[in-house]
C-alpha cells in the first residue's frame, strides 16, 4: 500500500467509523421509555374497614392487632368508622378490643362491623361494664 | 330460767343437725377436680385429694389407705377417659355407699396416638400409633366449665338442701373461668395465626389447641430412653423447618443429644416446661395459675 502514512491512517479511521457506527447502533442498550405507571398491587391492609356503634360511648377505646394499636380514641362518638392499616391474611385476623366504659354506666354494647378486602361484612358484638378486653376473630 | 334452758337445748340441737356438723366427704383423683369440688362445695365439703399437685396421674396407683378413704366417701371424682386404670379397684372399694363419677366421660373426646410404654392408665398398653381417647380434657376451659356443672349437680344430689349454695359457688367459679378464657384469648392474639404451632413430645394439648387455634406437631422419640434413629431425627428437623416453628416444648428429656442436634440444625428455641397432667406446684397449684403458666410459656416462646 502506497501513499502517505497520514493519508492511510485517515482512510483507516474513516473505514472503522463507517463500520463502527452501525455496529454501535445495533448493540447499544435499548432506550427505556417510561410508559404509564402500572397500578400498584392492592395492599390488602388498606381495605379493612371497621365501624363501631355503641349503645353508650366508652370513655376511650383501643383496637390492637399483634400487640400494636391500630385505632385509639379517647373521646369516641356513638358511631365511628375507619380504615385500618393492616394486612388481612387469608386465614383471618384477630383483633383485641379494649373498651373503658364509665364506671356508673349500665351494661353497654359495641357492635363491630368489619369489611374485609373482598368486601364481605362481618358483624360481632362486645358487651360489658367498666373495662373490657375482648378478642374478636374475623371471619 | 326455763326459756334459757330451752334456748340452750335448741342451740345444741341446731349445732348437731347443722350442715357444718357433717360435711360431704369427697374423694378426688384429679388435681383439677379437687379444686372444682372445693370451690363448688365450699364449707359444705371435705375433699380428700388423693393426687397432689405435681404428681403424675399416669403413674399413680392407689394405696390401701386411699381405698379405705374412698370406701367412706360419699362422692368419688375421677378424670376418666381411661386416665385411671384403677377405677375398677375404686368401684370395689366404694361398695354401694359412694357415687363414683367419671367426669371426663360426660363430654366428647379428642383422639391421640398411643405411645409405646405410655398407656395412660390402661390395664393394657396400646400399640404404638394406635388411636386412643385423649384424657387431658381440662386443657379446654369449656370442658372445665362443664365439669363444674357436673360436680355441682352431684353435690346437690347428695345434699339437696344446699342446692342454692352450690349453684352460687359454681356460678362464681364459672365467672373466674370466663375471665380466664378471655385472658387466654387476648394472650394468644399476640401470635399471628400462622405461628400457632405447638411442637410437643407429650401429646397432651389437643383440647387446648382446638380451643385456641393451634396446630400440634408431635415429636415422638425425644423423650423415650431409646436413641431415636437418624431418620426419625431428620423427620423431626424437617417438620420444624417446614413449619417454621420457633420453639418446641419437649418434656422429660432423656435424650439431650437429640435435642441438641435438633436445636443446632433448626435454630429452634426450647420452651419452658408445660403442665400437661394437671396442676403443678407453687403458682401453678391452682387451675388459673397452671393455665396462665402454660399460656405465658407458649406465647412468649413462639412470639
Amino acid at each position: 500500500m502506497r501513499g502517505s502514512p497520514l493519508l492511510r491512517a485517515l482512510c483507516a479511521f474513516v473505514i472503522i467509523a463507517a463500520l463502527g457506527w452501525p455496529l454501535w447502533h445495533l448493540t447499544r442498550p435499548a432506550e427505556v421509555v417510561a410508559g404509564p405507571a402500572n397500578p400498584l398491587p392492592v395492599v390488602e391492609g388498606k381495605a379493612i374497614g371497621l365501624q363501631l356503634d355503641f349503645t353508650t360511648p366508652p370513655k376511650s377505646f383501643a383496637v390492637r392487632h399483634l400487640e400494636k394499636d391500630v385505632w385509639v380514641d379517647s373521646a369516641p362518638q356513638s358511631q365511628m368508622e375507619r380504615e385500618l392499616p393492616l394486612v388481612f391474611p387469608e386465614n383471618g385476623v384477630d383483633l383485641v378490643f379494649h373498651f373503658e366504659w364509665p364506671d356508673d354506666a349500665p351494661l353497654a354494647a359495641a357492635r363491630v362491623r368489619l369489611t374485609d378486602p373482598h368486601g364481605d361484612v362481618h358483624e360481632k358484638s362486645v358487651w360489658g361494664q367498666g373495662t373490657v378486653d375482648e378478642v374478636l376473630t374475623f371471619p | 330460767m326455763k326459756t334459757f334452758a330451752l334456748s340452750i337445748v335448741a342451740l345444741a340441737l341446731t349445732a348437731l343437725t347443722s350442715p357444718a356438723a357433717e360435711k360431704i366427704r369427697v374423694s378426688s383423683f384429679s388435681t383439677v377436680l379437687t379444686e372444682i369440688a372445693q370451690q363448688v362445695g365450699g364449707e359444705r365439703v371435705a375433699v380428700t385429694a388423693h393426687i397432689k399437685p405435681g404428681v403424675d396421674p399416669h403413674e399413680f396407683e392407689p394405696k390401701p389407705s386411699d381405698l379405705k378413704t374412698v370406701g367412706d366417701a360419699q362422692l368419688i371424682l375421677v378424670s376418666a377417659k381411661h386416665l385411671e386404670g384403677y377405677v375398677g379397684k375404686l368401684k370395689e372399694a366404694t361398695g354401694a355407699k359412694g357415687s363414683l363419677v367419671e367426669v371426663g366421660d360426660r363430654f366428647p373426646s379428642l383422639k391421640m396416638k398411643a405411645d409405646d410404654g405410655h398407656d395412660h392408665g390402661h390395664k393394657h398398653a396400646h400399640k404404638h400409633g394406635e388411636s386412643v381417647e385423649d384424657p387431658h380434657w381440662w386443657h379446654s376451659i369449656a370442658n372445665t366449665e362443664k365439669a363444674v356443672k357436673i360436680v355441682r349437680d352431684e353435690l346437690t344430689k347428695i345434699s339437696p338442701a344446699d342446692k342454692q349454695a352450690f349453684a352460687s359457688n359454681a356460678a362464681a367459679y364459672a365467672g373466674k373461668l370466663d375471665a380466664l378464657q378471655k385472658w387466654v384469648k387476648v394472650e394468644v392474639a399476640k401470635l399471628p395465626r400462622d405461628q400457632r404451632k405447638l411442637v410437643t413430645s407429650h401429646d397432651a394439648f389437643q383440647y387446648f389447641a382446638k380451643e385456641n387455634g393451634f396446630t400440634i406437631y408431635a415429636i415422638e422419640g425425644v423423650t423415650s430412653g431409646d436413641q431415636p434413629s437418624s431418620k426419625k431425627v431428620a423427620e423431626i428437623i424437617g417438620v420444624i423447618k417446614a413449619q417454621s416453628v420457633k420453639a418446641i416444648f419437649p418434656e422429660s428429656i432423656q435424650n439431650p443429644k437429640v435435642l441438641t442436634e435438633i436445636t443446632r440444625e433448626t435454630g429452634v428455641k426450647v420452651g419452658r416446661e408445660l403442665y400437661a397432667d394437671g396442676l403443678g406446684e407453687g403458682a401453678a397449684s391452682t387451675y388459673e395459675g397452671m393455665y396462665k403458666s402454660n399460656v405465658t410459656a407458649i406465647v412468649s416462646a413462639l412470639k
